[in-house]
């Protein structure tokens, strides 16, 4: 209740503070339709986008030839083909003779369309497309010539693979979806468009395969997607924390990839991906945990080969987080266990370091934490530099000047390089922030806090569901799939897909 | 997409059972079993086990008669309500008993075997509200987990009795009959209780997705339990004799400690975690039910939210047993006899009182 005041107070006189210019005037004049008038028209789209100040909008006043009409072509020429528009637009307009052919007929563009809303003209002109104004006509001609300047398709830099294609996605949706076509040649492929946010206008692209997809996650995902009210959503990095369910959960529930052909076998088997302008990657959702812990390599390489990438990097996942909890476990809580050679070798390494074991380990691997994040952030120039001061600070001179013992560099190193091994990002971050969790777990009660925390993330995993699906799933609870989790099976035996999507259709053959 | 509905299915069914009972091997049951039984003991699972296929039976009979209604409903359906609510309040009461007394010797062994010096409460404390986390998730996360860790922690006991059965010696099993056949017989039938779980577990029948998987499930994971006690008690024998068996409070804590493979001596830490997963797990299911009960109780629809509430005040009884802690397994052995004639006449009175009533005659007609 105090709460509601306070926010309600603080709300009040912030408002209070910034009295806001109004812009109701503006948004009338977009609510209204165009007029025949053409020069009316023209010079309420100069005062909209500020001719001439800015620099980029054009206004070409131009004289169609044969029908002897003024007209008046406007776009912003950054983000369209100039080119195209002077060879398919300009000259046929220009060098007409015939008076009596249409508009549609002079211009050889690939679509054009009409208008009548100054808003749905000025969003066409936003996109990059020309808007062509006709004294006398009521309605304005929308001629595609859109042309964003982007990277071209180039290797996939996070998720590596050794077999499978090189291409990943880029920043420009329409690269992208041609990149999932290339792989679904299907005219069950779908690309429905949707727009996100208010001011920049950004688009949404969902993408699925109609006779596959469950209708209903379908409605879901939507529903979540135009629940967003928001000014500007740039990239589906931003829009991936505003549909999460939990969004401060630790554990990712959508999966973010910049393959397409991941992005191509999640469709193939019912799930849906969004796509977006200005990221260079695609959101499959809904995602399990299975998804973060797979790589698409996994499935290009023999069984035997996959099987055992996935044992090792199963194992990755556990060293990561658990190493140096257990190391700390060990030296204070349960030191009978460890041979007593070896637990004589750890008390003499350790004879002259000044600090407890678990501050010592929180040290290193604050310290390789700080490395790593340094090493991330570098300029490319200068990134060698990082490596040796790591490996010296951490190898070398830490050890000698007394503050860690050799032991703990190699249990923090081999935490350290285990977690490398999980190639998603969000997984990434989930298993660094769990190894502090459990390390501080340990330091407190040893292999019983570990245990407890372990049986308390377990249920919190198993209670998070992603748009409805289970993280777990199909291990547990248990749904028909393909099988496919901790090891992988025979392609020829991955019969079904998986049964929690409930896709309309269930066999694979 | 398939929205979940709450309820388990039969795989998530018998990985409950196994650990709510498999986990007794690893307390003070097979101490208590010696105390009487000597080298015989291992017989009691299989003995008690054959005896109760009758009240189990019954119990399953009855449940698949009124298939739409749970156990708590057939109570009160039978016996009317107001005796229906006395036998229900007792059955809260003998539930909310073993949890405290099993909730203290757990914490028990926590604290004497593995953390000699960290406080009693820290332990218990740590104990009880993992489970609470646990319980207040609900039946569907709790099988879930349990489904997902079964494997492993039944990999590391079996790993464990292989190692003791290999360092165990035969000739500790003679004489077979211990003290006597009718002395096995008598005391392995006053001890059907070991199974009296599965009376309290009926009552998630709501949450399970087909009656068939209830009873279906119930008979494998019985089958398993009589095999799985009836190993591990015989393993402590073989390792131990059963002179020494009786004098150790939990036998499986020792066998731990005891084995070892190569280089390491000392396992027990290796064993331990998945004993705790396993423990964590079965508390978990006892406070569900307890809720459970207490919400049919006094009518409280969401009861998951009564569970923490419920769960402290165990824990504040619970502590105050564990200052008597020779008292312990005295209570867990009256404890096993008052809920022998439970699990024992309850069944049989439903099945007698369904007839009585004729219900099952017009399931003929």
């Amino acid at each position: 209740m105090f709460k509601n005041l306070i926010t309600k107070y603080m709300t009040t006189s912030k408002e209070k503070l910034y009295t806001q210019q109004s812009s109701e005037e503006a948004i009338s004049i977009k609510e209204k339709d165009i007029t025949s008038n053409l020069d009316h028209t023209t010079s309420t789209f100069k005062s909209i986008y500020s001719y001439p100040n800015n620099s980029d909008v054009k206004f070409r006043d131009i004289q169609i030839g044969g029908i002897n009409k003024k007209a008046v072509l406007v776009f912003i020429n950054t983000i369209s083909d100039t080119d195209m528009i002077e060879k398919q637009i300009l000259n046929p307009l220009l060098l007409n003779e015939e008076p009596s052919r249409k508009i549609d007929d002079l211009i050889s563009a690939q679509s054009v369309s009409t208008a009548k809303k100054i808003r749905d003209i000025l969003k066409e002109i936003n996109k990059g497309n020309v808007a062509l104004f006709i004294q006398g006509e009521k309605q304005a001609f929308i001629i595609n010539a859109a042309n964003f300047q982007g990277r071209g398709i180039e290797k996939a830099e996070n998720e590596v693979s050794l077999i499978g294609s090189k291409e990943a996605f880029n920043e420009k949706v329409m690269t992208n979806i041609s990149l999932i076509r290339k792989k679904i040649k299907s005219e069950d492929l779908v690309i429905e468009s949707t727009t996100v946010s208010k001011r920049s206008n950004n688009e949404v692209y969902y993408v699925y395969v109609k006779d596959l997809v469950n209708d209903e996650l379908l409605q879901t995902v939507k529903e979540r997607i135009d629940q967003i009210d928001i000014d500007s959503i740039q990239n589906l990095a931003i829009l991936e924390q505003h549909i999460e369910e939990r969004q401060k959960s630790i554990f990712p529930t959508i999966l973010n990839t910049e393959r397409p052909d991941r992005a191509a076998s999640f469709l193939e088997e019912g799930y849906i991906v969004l796509l977006m302008d200005n990221s260079p990657a695609s959101l499959v959702l809904p995602a399990t945990f299975w998804s973060f812990y797979h790589t698409a390599e996994d499935r290009y390489v023999r069984l035997f080969y996959g099987n055992v990438t996935r044992l090792i990097r199963m194992m990755a996942m556990f060293i990561a987080l658990f190493t140096s909890s257990i190391y700390i476990a060990v030296t204070n809580f349960h030191a009978e266990m460890v041979p007593p050679d070896l637990l004589l070798a750890i008390a003499a390494t350790r004879e002259k370091v000044p600090v407890g074991a678990i501050l010592e380990v929180l040290f290193m691997e604050l310290a390789f934490e700080l490395i790593r994040e340094a090493g991330l952030r570098i300029p490319g120039p200068i990134g060698p530099t990082i490596g040796i001061v790591g490996a010296l600070i951490l190898g070398q001179a830490a050890v000698q000047a007394n503050i860690v013992s050799p032991i703990v560099v190699i249990v923090v190193a081999l935490g350290g390089l285990s977690s490398f091994a999980i190639g998603n990002i969000s997984m990434n971050f989930t298993i660094r922030i769990c190894r502090f969790a459990f390390i501080l777990a340990a330091g407190a009660f040893g292999i019983y806090g570990i245990t407890a925390l372990f049986v308390v993330g377990i249920f919190y995993m198993v209670s998070i569901k992603s748009f409805g699906v289970p993280y777990l799933s199909p291990l547990t609870p248990k749904y028909l799939s393909s099988g496919d989790t901790i090891f992988r099976r025979m392609l020829k035996n991955e019969i079904f897909r998986p049964s929690y999507l409930k896709p309309k259709d269930m066999k694979k053959k | 997409m398939e929205q979940t509905s709450g309820k388990i299915g039969i795989r998530e069914y018998i990985a409950i059972v196994l650990l709510t009972i498999g986990t007794k091997l690893a307390d003070d049951l097979p101490a208590i079993l010696y105390s009487s039984l000597y080298n015989a003991a291992w017989m009691t699972p299989i003995i008690s086990g054959v005896i109760s296929i009758l009240p189990l039976y019954l119990l399953l009979k009855t449940m698949m008669y009124y298939k739409e209604k749970s156990l708590l409903e057939i109570i009160v359906h039978l016996f009317g309500n107001y005796i229906g609510f006395v036998i229900i309040f007792i059955l809260w009461i003998v539930g909310t008993a073993a949890i405290v007394i099993d909730s203290a010797i757990y914490t028990d062994i926590i604290g004497t075997m593995y953390f000699t010096r960290t406080p009693t409460i820290v332990i218990y404390a740590i104990l009880i509200g993992v489970c609470v986390y646990a319980a207040k998730h609900g039946l569907e996360q709790i099988g879930s987990v349990a489904k997902a860790v079964l494997p492993y922690i039944k990999a590391s006991l079996f790993f464990a009795l292989i190692l003791t059965m290999i360092e165990g010696n035969f000739a500790f099993l003679f004489p077979v009959l211990g003290p006597g056949g009718w002395e096995v017989i008598k005391e392995s039938s006053i001890r059907l209780s070991i199974y009296g779980d599965i009376l309290y577990l009926s009552l998630l029948t709501p949450y399970i997705r087909k009656t068939k998987d209830f009873t279906k499930g119930t008979w494998i994971a019985f089958v398993i339990l009589i095999v799985e006690l009836t190993i591990a008690i015989l393993a402590y024998v073989l390792l131990f004799d059963y002179n020494t068996a009786h004098l150790l409070n939990y036998p499986y804590h020792e066998v731990i400690r005891y084995i070892s493979i190569g280089f390491l001596a000392n396992m027990e830490t290796l064993f331990f975690p998945f004993w705790l997963i396993a423990t964590f797990i079965r508390f978990a299911v006892y406070l569900y039910i307890n809720g459970l009960l207490f919400g049919r109780l006094f009518r409280i629809k969401d009861f998951e939210h009564m569970i923490p509430s419920l769960a402290t005040l165990f824990l504040f009884l619970g502590l105050i047993l564990e200052n008597e802690s020779i008292a312990l397994s005295e209570l867990r052995d009256h404890l096993l006899f008052v809920v022998t004639p439970i699990f024992f006449g309850l069944p049989c009175m439903l099945w007698i009182l369904a007839k009585f009533k004729g219900d099952y005659k017009n399931e003929k007609t």
